[in-house]
């Protein structure tokens, strides 16, 4: 009969802890087996750094994160209108570090990917045995003329990053006379939350028809041909708004003149490929790449935007031992146009495939078949939502989209041969139901 | 090695091979924690526990929603892509977890209205603090009230398939300010 060693005796508790989530004795615990450094405390990071510690106490988790307190981008379109508190889109780094999970809140200036160490801004290094990267995305300021980072804090905010430019953007919205235009810019697809923009849109629609601004108009000038939920949105904005000619929102696509090429912040101007518009409020979302300590560390394989990773793991196709999660890389089915979502509930998912995948390889157990999902919701009224999943599985170490087990919302109800409308109630219950999703969310990454 | 460890470590390592045959559906079983929580204890309003809840029950609502005989908004959409052993298989992984009720406050007279109402339309198959339910019946005690409110609202209106007769007829046996007062009432019991 074999004995076991005590190296392989942790080995084999913490592997039983790895699967069914047992708590290890303290005693056996304290000797780390494994250091994980996880870059970034978004969705994906600080789910990443929760499920290490969740499935495997014994591993060392240290997460890094400039900010102290994070604000969920999932329903912040609703802040701009008034309809939520932006309290309740944020978590701070407690519920983490109470897990076990060294919470370091610092600049990361430099990976070393050969020594395998991480470098922040005030001088501090910290070696790992495995790297998870979630550093989100970044924003090209450069790709629309007379755009910088500075006019986005001040008269041009994206808020597409949710925080002070969320309250930027509602003051604006406040301030804007009745009759007053707001546009919003989209950038060339992929970008972070694909619903995102057209969410916006009905939230500011909704704000001006409560708040005695009824003749005001959005324009949305899309770099795209179609987009997210299509229609799901264009019923709700129709019902609710107006849509198109003589509607308060109007779509314009990037064949027909969505694309903006530059802006003027003072006289308030933007530039397509086709003609000019004057905007009281300028939303520009600038295009998106994974974020800047990614590309610079050679990971954005694909056209040095994204990051390319492998199916099973979320491990980086660039580097052994980088993992990387969340809006920076990029996966799913991409030859058929079904790629992942850069999505909050995404990144939570890919958070939890990279922790059980490091668990098993960090104890030598065999890796685990992953499975990758996402849910997401859009709120285009004060009773009018609606969501979208994902659902995506991986053979022969490549992702395969599920489409039986994703889609949209109905767009019909009733039988084929006798479709009805969607019964209000319905669209008011996914309102509800995006309200408990998010809290869920929330918890599950930083509870 | 002290003739103890050995044994301990022996031990282990059968419920290491147990967990590893499992692993999969542990991987599966996560994803639902993004909506339902950590262990299927939910903590948004609208979303329910689902941790603890009979194998029986949330095995026939998946697979209900599955062959598209029970209408839903999300869930319908979700677990049309789970094979029918997968939906077992998180049938009775949630079944075993602990049920972690949420008692959330309720005033006293919403209460006194909830336990008439609750006395005529739901106890005989719910128990009378909802936590003693028939076998094809989920414990509600402590269930998120909002939950429960949206999941009445569901099988009071005919445009849904809600296919469990007695608690369709139950439901709409209600009155409107009864449905409220009912979920407010299972809602506020911790046991």
């Amino acid at each position: 009969m074999q004995t076991l060693d005590r190296r392989n005796f942790l080995k084999a508790v913490s592997g039983a802890a790895a699967a069914s989530v047992l708590t290890v004795p303290q005693s056996f615990a304290a000797t780390a087996k494994a250091r994980v450094v996880v870059v970034g405390g978004g969705f994906g990071g600080a789910s990443a750094a929760r499920y290490l510690r969740l499935l495997d106490p014994g591993i060392d988790v240290t997460l890094i994160e400039r900010g102290t307190r994070y604000t969920s981008c999932p329903l912040s379109n609703e802040v701009i209108s008034g309809e939520r508190d932006i309290r309740t889109l944020q978590a701070g780094y407690n519920g983490l570090a109470r897990r076990g999970v060294k919470v370091v809140h610092a600049e990361v200036t430099q990976v070393d990917p050969v020594n395998k160490t991480v470098a922040t801004a005030d001088g501090q290094s910290f070696p790992y045995d495995a790297l998870v990267m979630a550093p989100g995305v970044d924003l090209d300021y450069s790709a629309i003329g007379g755009l910088t980072e500075e006019l986005a804090e001040t008269r041009l905010p994206h808020a597409w990053k949710a925080g002070p430019q969320t309250l930027l953007l509602k003051k604006q919205l406040e301030a804007m006379p009745d009759g007053g235009r707001f546009i919003i810019s989209v950038p060339k697809a992929p970008f972070r939350c694909p619903p995102g923009p057209y969410e916006r849109a009905a939230q500011v629609a909704m704000y001006c028809r409560h708040h005695g601004k009824k003749k005001a108009k959005i324009l949305i000038l899309d770099s795209n041909d179609s987009f997210s939920k299509r229609p799901l949105f264009e019923e709700a904005w129709k019902a609710l708004y107006g849509y198109g000619q003589g509607g308060m929102i109007e779509w314009v696509s990037g064949a027909t003149g969505g694309i903006v090429e530059q802006v003027d912040a003072t006289a308030m101007t933007c530039q397509t490929t086709f003609d000019d518009h004057k905007g009281d409020i300028i939303n520009i979302i600038p295009p998106h790449r994974a974020g800047k300590i990614a590309r610079d560390l050679g990971l954005a394989t694909l056209k040095g935007t994204w990051c390319e990773v492998r199916p099973e793991s979320m491990e980086s196709t660039a580097h052994k031992d980088i993992y990387v999660i969340g809006d920076s890389c990029v996966g799913g089915e991409l030859a058929t146009g079904n790629g992942f979502p850069k999505s909050a509930h995404m990144a939570n998912s890919q958070a939890k495939v990279v922790a059980a995948a490091l668990v098993a390889r960090l104890n030598g157990l065999p890796p685990p078949v992953p499975i990758y999902t996402n849910t997401c919701y859009s709120v285009v009224g004060h009773d009018w939502g609606f969501s979208v999943v994902h659902l995506f599985r991986v053979e022969n170490n490549k992702w395969v989209y599920v489409a039986k087990g994703s889609g949209i919302s109905p767009v019909t109800f009733g039988t084929k041969e006798k479709p009805l409308p969607v019964p209000r109630s319905y669209r008011k219950m996914e309102v509800a139901y995006a309200d408990g999703w998010l809290r869920n969310l929330l918890a599950d990454s930083f509870a | 090695m002290t003739k103890t460890k050995t044994l301990l470590a022996l031990a282990l390592i059968g419920v290491c091979a147990t967990a590893s045959a499992r692993g999969d559906i542990e991987m599966l079983a996560r994803t639902c924690n993004g909506c339902h929580g950590v262990g299927g204890v939910s903590v948004g309003l609208s979303m329910p526990s689902i941790g603890g809840l009979p194998k029986e029950y949330l095995r026939n609502i998946m697979k209900q929603w599955k062959y598209d005989e029970r209408s839903a908004i999300t869930m319908n959409r979700i677990v049309k892509g789970l094979s029918d052993d997968e939906i077992d298989a998180l049938a009775a992984h949630f079944a075993k977890q602990r049920w972690v009720p949420a008692p959330q406050q309720a005033s006293a007279a919403l209460l006194a209205k909830g336990k008439s109402a609750i006395s005529e339309n739901c106890e005989d198959c719910h128990g009378f603090t909802g936590s003693d339910p028939d076998v094809d019946a989920p414990r509600i005690n402590g269930q998120w009230a909002k939950y429960m409110e949206l999941e009445l609202a569901k099988y009071r209106d005919p445009r849904f398939k809600m296919p469990h007769r007695k608690m369709k007829k139950a439901a709409q046996d209600m009155k409107p300010a009864e449905v409220p007062a009912a979920a407010g009432y299972f809602g506020a019991q911790d046991k």
